[in-house]
């Protein structure tokens, strides 16, 4: 097969394969376009009839979506930096300690995603209460750490492994301390999981409801998915509203992983150690 | 800073929160699965009953028909998940023109919120006026009957989870991709490897260790989603068969507000994924754990 | 990314104090109340409006609201209430009112603590006073939530008078206009999913869902005549057999549908499309000669258990002045919600208007769901009961009788 012509074909696939992702989202936004909020459409066409940006305009400033979002940003990150922080140093020590009991720990880890959400709320709100921080987004920040931190872990100590001891000790040879090591070597070598980590945690925190829901009662710490909650009673919602807000919810997400893939997809060299 | 020192440092905090966060929540539904906490013995405190709750769960008729659902339902959508997400991940991880814009593009599933999501794709399966029959038709074949037979719904609701889940096993293995050293490929190159060998030799093996947390973490996340076929399914369509076992414990607790009942359950899902974890864990190669 | 670690102590500094500022004032704050709600986006903007009116009246007092979907607003207000806290108010329909007065969460309002004379529960509506075992637990500023007959003027200008009329008239509307072999304007539609709307034919074929000693009466022929009718809609080819609520609402939004069957909450919406809405009964069953009786429920405020004695007056307070004549009046004249107090009712404020009237008309052929928790069970076996039906794969009296058993064995469930 000539190289252009598997080059198309390589392309024509990719856009077959983007045009289905895409698909659902486009539905999403024909929502946010039609008059009247209507769910469902009865066509194919994407943009319906009547079609206005209207929704746009009533969820950015008629709604206070831009509270919304910087509550959900202040969560989403300090989840996120938190996460990567405490996951990044955690499984270094797991990884390079060699601790006794060392599997059953990583084991343990493992099983406190295991338990079923629902029936985790009301003991959750009942610490939460005691510890005095119900309606407080410490008191979010810290569940959605906690439920972030097993995948985090395991994921950092998974790329670890992949990097040689060698090299930090190396380093240490070469008088810097294990911290320093830790820090100068292994972590810039560990750039593409701690984005892994780092945007794992961040949508843990961003698109979380149910924890917030139950433990978030006052309407100036109403994160996204709580405000777009606001638009929906039993029957009605704002479906119109509700769209275009789920679409924004969606850019700074998008932008973050652009952002962080420069990091992600370059290759990094390990030196030419690995024997 | 001493080694001791270290450690401590690096695992204490870790440890302190996941142990209050995640450590008296299953404490306390051990001690709710052991009591009849419900409706009627709310107001006035509820009394300790052992093990009957357990022995109530057993005797539910349709728990090993729950059970078969939610292990179906739980392996198509891994095998999926991962299948598409490092296929994507290989794609993306060439260098190409837009490929920034691929990515961007890719990764919405799971940048959406996934209540909204759920529902269009519920919408794209209505019988008359769904998109997806919609196309169907257009291109001459039968409209399918989605969601009011049993297996057309659980359809719906694995499309819409495969959709919602491939994202997240995409970044996941692009950054697996690059703990690969770039030596291996060219080595392999040298020795005139085709790009199946290379991928089943080099790939995949070394993909390991970045991938198997998120596999292991992905098949227990999608045993335990409750959201997506309660919502494409609109609680259980048709006729209450789309239940699997998380969607039975969140109707016991909030339905029927029968919280010792379901607490059990809780516990019996755990012990479950526990069992089933363990056993892969022994099974499988050590090294893939890091251990 | 390497930078973020030493910044961490400053981020967690940060991080815990914006935590304690947004805490939040003390429980026991004597000006300070809380409601929580699942209302419509006018009836908050409405509540919004009471309450600065009650701040006015009242210096130094501060009212918050939170408004929560209904589902959400049930299971917060019951975790929050279990665990000694949540609002001082909490706003619902009628439904909510068994579970909370079984679990011990809310105020009896004969409760001598709370000062509430006879004579003023006097001037409500019976069906505003939701009571379980004799006690009142809510009061109420809106009856309704009644499925109604809504019709498209341009395509059904009269109303039906029986059900016979109104699936000749349906027929007549559901026409295939492109010649696809698929109708582009259906003659009804309405939720086939939710069993919410299979309870005003129950009642129409003489039937209910249980009787005065709380048992489940689901097997009777009131049952199967409902969930035949039901059938015959889609065997006449007259509702799209996946008709779902946001497929009926979109068709008629779009002006696909001549008939729908929806509640108050949506005339609005679909007058804001450009509709022309007009509302009517449901029609009379010709066998049984009785108006389909759709359920009634109210809306109103009950009281958490867990009021602090600093507050106890103010939220009482608080509670009447947004069940009194004069908020429940403004309700009523803004957006249309039939009242719940005997001295705004009736009346002329009803009767000069053509919308409320029909509204009237139907509210008082509906029928007050039961509050027992019993309910739950109810409606959950009646749904799949429905489903089945409408899919074709139980007849009608399979799926009644189903649903009798299912219902029996889990109410007995309910109490393990």
């Amino acid at each position: 097969m000539s190289p252009t012509l598997k080059k198309v074909l390589w392309h024509a696939a990719m856009i077959v394969v983007v045009l289905i992702t895409m698909y659902p989202v486009l539905q999403i936004f024909s929502i946010s376009l039609r008059p009247g909020d209507q769910l469902y459409s009865t066509s194919l066409d994407l943009i319906p009839e009547g079609a206005s940006l209207e929704s746009f305009r009533t969820i950015l400033f008629e709604k206070p979506f831009l509270r919304w979002l910087g509550n959900s940003l202040l969560v989403a990150l300090s989840t996120a930096i938190l996460g990567v922080t405490l996951a990044s140093t955690a499984a270094y020590a797991l990884s390079r300690f060699r601790l006794p009991g060392q599997k059953g720990i990583l084991f343990a880890i493992l099983t406190t995603q295991m338990f079923p959400a629902t029936m985790l709320l009301l003991p959750m709100y009942l610490l939460m209460r005691n510890l005095g921080l119900v309606n407080s987004l410490v008191g979010v920040i810290l569940a959605y750490t906690a439920t972030a931190l097993p995948f985090c872990i395991w994921t950092m100590k998974g790329y670890y492994d992949t990097i040689p001891r060698s090299l930090e000790e190396a380093a240490m040879i070469d008088g810097m301390t294990e911290v320093g090591a830790f820090w100068r070597v292994t972590l810039p070598l560990s750039a593409p999981a701690l984005v892994i980590t780092f945007l794992f945690s961040f949508l843990a925190g961003w698109s979380e409801f149910i924890v917030a829901r139950t433990l978030i009662v006052s309407r100036e710490l109403n994160t996204l998915p709580l405000g777009l909650e606001s638009l929906a009673t039993t029957f009605q919602t704002e479906w119109a509203n509700y769209a275009a807000g789920s679409l924004l919810v969606a850019v700074p997400v998008v932008a973050l992983f652009l952002g962080l893939s420069k990091f992600l997809v370059e290759g990094l060299t390990h030196g030419g150690v690995k024997g | 800073m001493s080694r001791r020192g270290a450690i401590a440092l690096f695992l204490i905090p870790s440890a302190l929160v996941m142990g209050l966060i995640v450590l008296w929540p299953f404490v306390y539904n051990l001690w709710l699965s052991m009591t009849n906490l419900g409706l009627y013995t709310i107001k006035d405190g509820p009394d300790f009953v052992g093990f009957a709750q357990y022995l109530r769960l057993f005797g539910e008729p349709d728990l090993y028909e729950y059970l078969l659902r939610t292990l179906i339902w739980t392996g198509i959508n891994v095998v999926f998940h991962v299948v598409i997400g490092v296929g994507l991940a290989l794609a993306l991880n060439q260098k190409f023109t837009g490929r920034a814009f691929y990515r961007g593009l890719l990764i919405l599933p799971w940048a959406l919120p996934q209540y909204i999501a759920a529902l269009s794709w519920r919408g794209m399966f209505n019988f008359e006026y769904g998109q997806i029959n919609l196309l169907l038709g257009s291109i001459g074949m039968d409209p399918v009957p989605w969601l009011s037979t049993e297996v057309g719904a659980f359809a719906a609701a694995l499309i819409t989870n495969i959709w919602l889940g491939f994202p997240f096993m995409m970044v996941v293995a692009l950054g697996g991709l690059q703990s690969i050293p770039k030596e291996m490929y060219e080595a392999a190159d040298i020795d005139g490897a085709g790009s199946w060998w290379r991928l089943r030799h080099i790939t995949i093996p070394l993909l390991r260790p970045v991938m198997m947390p998120a596999i292991v973490l992905g098949t227990i996340w999608t045993f335990n989603n409750l959201n997506v076929i309660w919502l494409v399914t609109n609680h259980g369509e048709p006729a209450d068969s789309s239940h699997i076992l998380v969607t039975y414990v969140y109707k016991a607790a909030f339905v029927y507000y029968r919280y010792g009942y379901a607490a059990a359950f809780g516990v019996l899902i755990f012990l479950i994924l526990l069992v089933l974890t363990w056993m892969n864990y022994r099974q499988a190669d050590k090294s893939a754990y890091g251990a | 990314m390497m930078k973020h670690r030493a910044h961490l102590p400053t981020v967690l500094g940060l991080v815990l104090a914006i935590g304690v500022v947004a805490c939040g004032p003390s429980r026991d704050d004597p000006n300070r109340l809380t409601v929580w709600e699942q209302m419509d986006p006018a009836e908050q903007a409405m509540l919004r409006e009471h309450l600065d009116m009650f701040e006015d009246e009242h210096p130094g007092v501060r009212v918050d609201v939170v408004h929560f979907e209904t589902e959400n607003l049930r299971q917060n207000f019951q975790t929050a209430a279990l665990a000694g806290t949540g609002p001082d108010l909490v706003y619902g329909p009628s439904d909510g009112v068994g579970p909370y007065s079984i679990m011990g969460l809310i105020y009896e309002l004969e409760d001598p603590r709370l000062n509430i004379h006879p004579d003023t529960l006097a001037l409500y509506l019976p069906d505003a006073l939701p009571k379980v075992n004799g006690k009142t637990y809510r009061i109420s500023d809106q009856i309704g939530n009644h499925l109604t007959l809504v019709r498209n003027g341009a395509f059904a200008p009269d109303a039906p008078m029986t059900m016979e009329e109104l699936i000749r008239v349906a027929k007549e509307n559901t026409i295939d206009e492109d010649g696809d072999g698929r109708p582009d304007r259906w003659g009804l539609v309405f939720n086939l999913a939710e069993p919410f709307w299979l309870i005003p034919f129950l009642g129409g074929y003489g039937g209910w869902v249980m009787d005065e000693s709380e048992h489940p009466t689901l097997d009777s022929e009131a049952m199967v005549g409902a969930l035949a009718l039901v059938r015959r809609f889609i065997d006449e080819g007259i509702i799209p057999p996946s008709c779902d609520y946001p497929l009926s609402d979109t068709l008629f939004k779009q002006g696909k549908a001549a008939f729908i069957i929806n509640g108050p909450w949506s005339w609005q919406g679909y007058r804001d499309v450009g509709i022309d809405v007009r509302l009517s009964s449901i029609p009379r069953i010709p066998e049984t000669g009785l108006w389909p009786s759709p359920s009634t429920a109210s809306k109103g405020y009950s009281m958490n258990i867990h009021v602090p004695e600093t507050r106890l007056d103010l939220v009482v307070d608080l509670m009447m002045f947004l069940t009194s004549a004069d908020v429940v009046g403004r309700l009523s004249d803004r957006i249309g919600a039939l009242p719940s107090r005997i001295d705004v009712g009736n009346w002329p404020r009803v009767a000069n208007n053509p919308e409320l009237a029909a509204s009237w008309e139907q509210l008082r052929r509906g029928r007050q769901m039961p509050l027992v928790p019993e309910m739950r069970a109810i409606w959950d076996v009646m749904r799949p009961g429905m489903q089945r039906v409408v899919s074709g794969s139980a007849t009608p009296e399979e799926a009644a009788q189903r649903m009798q058993e299912d219902a029996l064995r889990k109410i007995e469930e309910m109490k393990l």
